[in-house]
């Protein structure tokens, strides 16, 4: 079975196949890791020197709809609440009120009043 | 549907929105004001709003932020179907959501959300310069009302009516079709 998957920016062709041992194979672009009941066989994996990095003490907003960045209501490094106003969003004629998902301290803001955005670029960054 | 009716308001949005954000339930409430000490469109710019023009705001159900900007701008066109049947007139729509009678604003939209990750709530304001004898002199220029345009007043309650009903029936429209027959629909 043979499919491409998008991720963030990156395209990624998966295939997933049985090796005549009957173990599952899944190749990702040009690297293939082989499966053996569910653990993945060491060799395969050594072959990959590391995985990203990720975070996951950041969130990422990111704009709902593409539009104009009208107003910035917070600043870096401010402690922000869940629910709280960050950002006005202006996209036709409809004003979006962005708030915030999530209770913590605004570690970057990317974006500029008056700077156009697309519908899923990162605004700002809480941590 | 509820119909809160005010004789004077600071801006029907601002309690919209207030409304909005206290429950889901509250969908399809509509905020009617006679006039307005600080009606506003984009920008927070002001909205002329003496006693005699039609000005309301509708609580809108919960849904996609795409959804709301069809509908924002499909509100443009039920307001100016509405003043073409019921008055002969020739409305313009300068999109996405300015009604225009020759070359001056008679009506405006302004959706409003509140959002995260999700919509929590967003709501729909309409100005319409309906029984208006005469406009400020910044304005004279750039704004008219019906009642200047017919020379005879209009039924306020009657066009609320008319433009709720139109509303409504997007929200039926929206599960079945897409946005090109939606607009087919408005123009037919």
């Amino acid at each position: 079975m043979k499919f491409k998957l998008q991720f963030k920016d990156k395209e990624y062709e998966i295939e997933i196949s049985e090796t005549e041992q009957g173990e599952t194979k899944i190749k990702v672009n040009k690297k293939e890791f082989i499966f053996e009941g569910e653990k993945p066989k060491e060799k395969s994996l050594s072959s990959v020197k590391s995985f990203p990095k990720k975070d996951f003490s950041e969130k990422a907003i990111t704009a709902p709809i593409s539009g104009v960045i009208s107003e910035i209501f917070v600043k870096e490094r401010a402690q922000v609440k869940k629910g709280e106003k960050l950002i006005l969003l202006s996209a036709m004629k409809m004003e979006n009120e962005i708030v915030s998902d999530y209770d913590g301290k605004i570690k970057e803001i990317l974006v500029k009043k008056n700077q156009k955005v697309k519908s899923g670029e990162t605004l700002l960054i809480i941590k | 549907m509820k119909l809160l009716r005010y004789k004077i308001i600071d801006s029907t949005n601002f309690l919209a929105k207030k409304i909005a954000k206290e429950s889901r339930e509250k969908a399809w409430t509509i905020v009617f004001a006679e006039q307005q000490k600080t009606g506003y469109g984009k920008d927070k710019r002001n909205w002329y709003s003496p006693r005699g023009g039609l000005y309301f705001s509708v609580v809108l159900p919960r849904t996609g932020i795409e959804d709301l900007q069809t509908l924002t701008i499909l509100t443009a066109f039920i307001i100016a179907k509405v003043i073409k049947e019921n008055f002969n007139l020739e409305p313009l729509i300068k999109l996405p959501n300015d009604i225009y009678i020759g070359k001056k604003k008679v009506a405006g939209v302004l959706t409003e959300t509140i959002v995260s990750s999700n919509v929590k709530s967003s709501i729909i304001g309409i100005g319409i310069n309906t029984n208006i004898k005469d406009f400020p002199k910044d304005l004279k220029n750039i704004a008219t009302s019906l009642e200047i345009v017919l020379d005879k007043k209009v039924d306020n309650e009657k066009i609320l009516k008319q433009i709720i009903e139109g509303l409504k029936q997007q929200e039926g429209l929206k599960q079945q079709k897409g946005l090109k027959q939606q607009l087919k629909i408005i123009n037919e």
